[in-house]
């Protein structure tokens, strides 16, 4: 049979375009809970300037916590800054980590800032005020975001920070304002 | 703290803040608009603007 080679460039093409377009929506599929967490958020972003973070949203609507699952809804919110101004205005990072996380992250770009030997893990845990293998996860979710790099030539837990942390803007990074009020509500503000 | 002092005056609520360089973690309580209580005790805290 002849191939008509007009026609294999395109095909090609199109069989490229259909696997990512799969990719991109297997690693933005969400459960119904966790659909819900977003719709929370998009609703909450904006009342009261609020800037509120995934895991006061769960805490919010009950979900059982799960850094796995915070970990999809926050690569969700991270993938679709189109969701709302908040994100775009605020960034992503404010929005998905905990405040143990950023934290953590504080203490080791202080660190590299400064020139010091990376923390280990029990200094983090006293610095940030939680326990080692609360460190230990916060680490890894660091890492999934791509905020921490694994080095096994760097000194502390063996990470280093990736370089367009370091650049940012010291006292406008990582920060949280978390507010309780009386009712119940939580929120955050920036 | 317009939020505070504004939409929330009439409310009882805390803040969890991280400080503005470091590791350290602020608490702070707020009644009707004005400060209650902070943790820890040395934290200085302002109102106002200008």
């Amino acid at each position: 049979m002849k191939t008509k080679s007009w026609l294999v460039l395109p095909v090609i093409a199109l069989l490229l375009f259909v696997n990512g377009a799969s990719a991109a929506n297997d690693q933005a599929k969400l459960n119904a809970q966790e659909q819900k967490v977003v719709d929370y958020l998009v609703k909450d972003w904006g009342e009261d300037y609020s800037v509120t973070s995934v895991d006061i949203a769960m805490k919010a609507l009950k979900v059982e916590p799960s850094d796995e699952a915070r970990f999809r809804i926050g690569s969700y919110v991270k993938g679709h800054p189109e969701l709302h101004e908040i994100i775009r205005r605020w960034g992503w990072v404010t929005l998905v980590l905990t405040p143990d996380e950023k934290l953590i992250a504080r203490a080791l770009i202080n660190a590299e800032r400064e020139s010091k030997p990376a923390p280990s893990i029990s200094e983090l845990a006293k610095a940030v005020g939680i326990k080692e293998p609360d460190v230990k996860r916060g680490l890894a979710m660091l890492e999934r975001y791509e905020i921490l790099k694994k080095d096994n030539n760097a000194g502390g837990p063996g990470f280093t920070v990736m370089p367009r942390y370091i650049k940012w803007e010291p006292r406008l990074d990582f920060v949280f304002h978390n507010v309780s009020l009386d009712s119940g509500r939580q929120f955050s503000v920036n | 703290m317009q939020l505070v002092s504004g939409t929330l005056s009439n409310e009882k609520l805390s803040v969890d803040d991280s400080s503005p360089e470091g590791t350290a973690r602020i608490h702070l309580v707020f009644d009707k608009g004005k400060l209650v209580s902070q943790e820890p005790a040395s934290t200085v805290f302002f109102l106002g603007g200008g």
